[in-house]
């Protein structure tokens, strides 16, 4: 099973996550439209992705008064059955991440489906800001990499002392 | 939102706007313009070649502000973030424009527009709002007087952050002549002047968040050209390299100090022992706030290369500096100035972009006095006591700081650029100049890098490498490649001559193209990814991998618009661009005589360096001159445009202006 990942630090603010997302969903190039967004905090240099994180114990799911959030067992995703929503916005109030939008043409929510387990925004994501991969391997990344600085750091200090 | 335009890609709209009669237009996208001129640059010069008098004073009400964004902008292809801004130069009297990364390009055409246009002149500051079909010209006193960052924050805290920004900062108010235009904090609509323009309108922050979609003529079609971009991108031998994304534009500066054509001190010297010292890699060990776990800073829109730094200075005279630094300006304010201090030199990139100004003209007008200083042909006296010498890197931030103010007698001098600082101190001072049609020469010498050379003398805007930026030249790699395109065994050895032509002349084309579809230069030139130069290297064995993808724009253009265009269509629509900007520049005036470089590098041989000695021969410049004229069609003996040429790019209406101007070359 696969999940879908951020790494901030890496991210580049370039937005191209969103520009694939809102394409491969509404068939247009949007910013507002996309189900995942980049906040850029412009005079600090940092930007930050903010995905739907399809929690465990979706907060969401929990308050969806016609069960029109459901989690796809298949691909472990929080997914909407727009027929079912009634646009009552429970679910916007209460994930914690702003990942639930509204749609104020249809009067419906909208919200990240992982591409049905093929997300459009991990293929533009150029320095792998956004992962979609195992727990075990997103894992992985992270130990390897603080591996590599603390073995840069030791490099240094070997260097250092000779 | 569906486009009602013919051609996709586009919002298919034009905002315009006249201050003076406080009138908002959204008018319909000309479909022929579009066909012809494509976006951006290219639409910039047609609306500046119907609409502009000819004898507009460039500070005037009636002097015209366009900003353009391309048909691929915000489509998701890499590098798709620009827009372009033109209007007439005060700076240097002809054709002024800039062209800019960032995000607002896309902003603006979410809201529906490709292009603002701005007449006139409001009665107090304003700013323009854009959101979506809501466009206001909203009081901005509270924001006049300050700079670039507070002004942009201002706004952002009022309008929401997810607002894009480009404002102008106290230089501008304040008429310095390369005042810029700052798009999202910290890109540069840098040359020629194009703040001051705006702040003569009263015009302190353009603000733009759009809602709509842009989609595009063939989606199934543009996404694998799209893809194909990117893959292209991705497996070019210099963005392998990776030093590009990991150290910024400047990365160059250590290559250039090497291979001589780094100016030092104003050009009198090709080599700068501290080069080491406001390098790249010192920026990024010392500065940088992101180093771990890519090397790499922040990207414009869709852009894989990431270019951008970040860095902030933590202690020390220059506490609180932040930003990024890049080539032109470490160059400029380092080794042109012959400052050797990276803190001082980041710090007076930053003061630039915060009074928003040209970091290129500055610093060569900084460095243009610290010569004069040298020389005796001014006094400390006469630069109100300030001890502007080279490598004095105090006096030269005091210098920005009374520049941006225009503050006595250093800041008036400071203020209007070299060509009328040499003016104004007399006495021959023109003899030491490094501008072409009055703008100031970025850090590249032409004597040694000859293609970026003869580039500045004929390039529409005056003295810039960015019309052609021919780095081809320096690039041994592509030596087979650039000799089959451009024909001569000389095309990469540098202070020789051979190829230069064809070689300028094929790189303005396509910088053309990518300036007014609103893609990156580093695309075709740094990298380069661009049809047909990965295929040329695959036939001459000298890329691995099986599969060559490359950035083909004529078919990335025609998926997105619409527009069916080949290779050949392109370039000959890069062509139809240039020869439009000349147009415009023969109204201005502009002649073969101005297609020329200043005397320093055409007489005064190098001092150091592998090429000590080099100078650009003027007979080789007139010779370069003969076959760019043929190549493009214009009149040898005059400059100015051929009659067939105009007919062979289908350019009939301008065709009758110059005819009725008397502006037509003869056969």
């Amino acid at each position: 099973m696969k999940i879908l990942d951020v790494f901030p630090e890496r991210c580049t603010g370039c937005q191209a996550c969103m520009l694939a997302c809102s394409f491969a969903t509404v068939g247009a190039f949007s910013l507002t439209k996309a189900r995942i967004r980049v906040v850029k905090f412009e005079e600090d240099g940092v930007d930050i992705p903010m995905p739907c994180f399809h929690c465990e114990r979706a907060p969401c799911l929990a308050v969806c008064p016609t069960r029109a959030l459901y989690r796809d067992k298949e691909i472990d995703a929080v997914m909407l059955d727009q027929n079912k929503c009634i646009g009552c916005r429970l679910c916007m109030i209460a994930c914690p991440f702003g990942a639930i939008h509204y749609d104020g043409v249809n009067k419906i929510v909208y919200k990240c489906d992982l591409c049905f387990g093929d997300p459009a925004c991990v293929k533009f994501c150029e320095t792998k800001a956004i992962v979609y991969d195992t727990p075990e391997r997103l894992a992985q990344i992270r130990w390897e990499g603080k591996a590599e600085e603390v073995a840069a750091a030791v490099k240094e200090k070997a260097l250092v002392r000779r | 939102m569906a486009n009602k335009f013919k051609y996709g890609g586009y919002a298919g709209q034009r905002l315009r706007i006249d201050l003076t009669k406080s009138q908002i237009k959204k008018v319909p996208q000309s479909e022929e313009d579009c066909a012809l001129y494509l976006g951006g640059r290219g639409l910039d010069a047609k609306i500046l070649y119907d609409e502009l008098p000819v004898d507009v004073d460039p500070l005037s009400p009636d002097n015209i502000l366009c900003l353009s964004a391309g048909p691929i902008v915000g489509l998701l292809g890499p590098t798709t973030g620009r827009m372009n801004v033109a209007a007439r130069s005060p700076l240097t009297g002809i054709y002024g424009n800039s062209n800019v990364g960032a995000y607002l390009g896309a902003e603006l055409k979410m809201s529906g527009y490709d292009d603002l246009i701005i007449k006139g002149r409001a009665e107090k500051p304003s700013y323009i709002y854009i959101c979506d079909d809501e466009v206001k010209v909203r009081d901005a006193s509270h924001l006049w007087g300050k700079n670039v960052i507070e002004t942009t924050r201002i706004l952002q805290e009022d309008l929401g952050e997810e607002f894009r920004v480009a404002a102008i900062g106290q230089a501008a108010e304040n008429g310095v002549l390369f005042a810029n235009i700052m798009f999202d904090y910290w890109e540069a609509a840098g040359r020629t002047g194009l703040g001051a323009v705006m702040a003569s309108k009263n015009i302190k922050a353009i603000a733009a968040k759009g809602s709509g979609g842009l989609t595009v003529h063939d989606p199934k079609r543009y996404m694998e050209v799209v893809t194909d971009a990117w893959r292209a991108v991705e497996e070019d031998p210099g963005f392998q390299t990776g030093e590009h994304s990991a150290l910024g534009t400047s990365v160059v500066l250590m290559l250039g100090n090497v291979q001589g054509w780094l100016p030092v001190r104003n050009f009198l010297e090709n080599y700068f022992e501290y080069a080491e010292n406001v390098s790249a890699e010192e920026f990024r060990d010392r500065f940088s706030t992101k180093k771990t776990p890519i090397p790499g800073g922040r990207a414009c829109m869709s852009c894989p290369n990431r270019c951008k730094r970040y860095g902030v200075i933590e202690s020390g005279k220059y506490v609180g500096t932040k930003g990024g630094l890049e080539f032109e300006a470490a160059g400029g304010f380092g080794p042109k100035c012959g400052v050797g201090d990276l803190e001082a030199v980041f710090h007076a990139a930053m003061l630039a972009n915060d009074y928003g100004m040209d970091a290129i003209s500055l610093s060569s007008t900084i460095a243009f006095l610290m010569e004069m200083v040298e020389r005796g042909m001014i006094s400390k006296d006469d630069l109100d006591g300030v001890d502007l010498r080279f490598g004095n890197a105090e006096a030269m931030i005091e210098a920005i700081h009374r520049i941006a103010r225009v503050q006595g007698k250093l800041g008036q001098l400071g203020s209007m650029g070299v060509d009328r600082a040499a003016k104004a101190i007399g006495k021959g001072a023109e003899r030491w100049v490094t501008t072409v049609k009055g703008l100031e020469t970025i850090s590249t010498d032409p004597r040694v890098s000859t293609g970026f050379g003869f580039g500045y003398a004929v390039a529409s805007r005056g003295s810039d490498h960015l019309r052609a930026h021919p780095v081809i030249e320096m690039v041994t790699a592509y030596r087979k490649v650039a000799e089959e395109l451009f024909g001569s065994p000389e095309v990469c050895t540098l202070a020789k001559y051979g190829g230069r032509a064809k070689m300028v002349y094929w790189h303005e084309n396509i910088a053309a193209i990518t300036d007014s579809i609103g893609s990156c230069r580093f695309m075709h030139a740094s990298y380069y990814a661009l049809y047909p130069i990965p295929e040329l290297m695959a036939k001459y064995g000298l890329r691995r991998g099986k599969e060559v993808h490359s950035i083909k724009y004529h078919e990335w253009i025609s998926a997105a618009t619409g527009i069916p265009l080949t290779y050949e269509d392109l370039v000959a629509t890069g062509e139809r661009i240039v020869t439009l900007e000349r147009a415009l520049n023969t109204r201005f005036g502009i002649r073969r005589q101005h297609d020329t470089l200043p005397r320093r590098f055409l007489e005064e041989p190098v001092a150091n360096g592998p090429y000590k000695g080099a100078v650009f021969k003027k007979e080789a410049l007139e010779a370069l001159l003969d076959e760019y004229y043929d190549l493009r069609g214009w009149d040898k003996a005059t400059g100015l445009i051929k009659e067939s040429t105009l007919k062979r790019l289908s350019m009939r209406d301008v065709l009758e202006d110059l005819k009725q101007r008397g502006l037509l070359a003869g056969e």
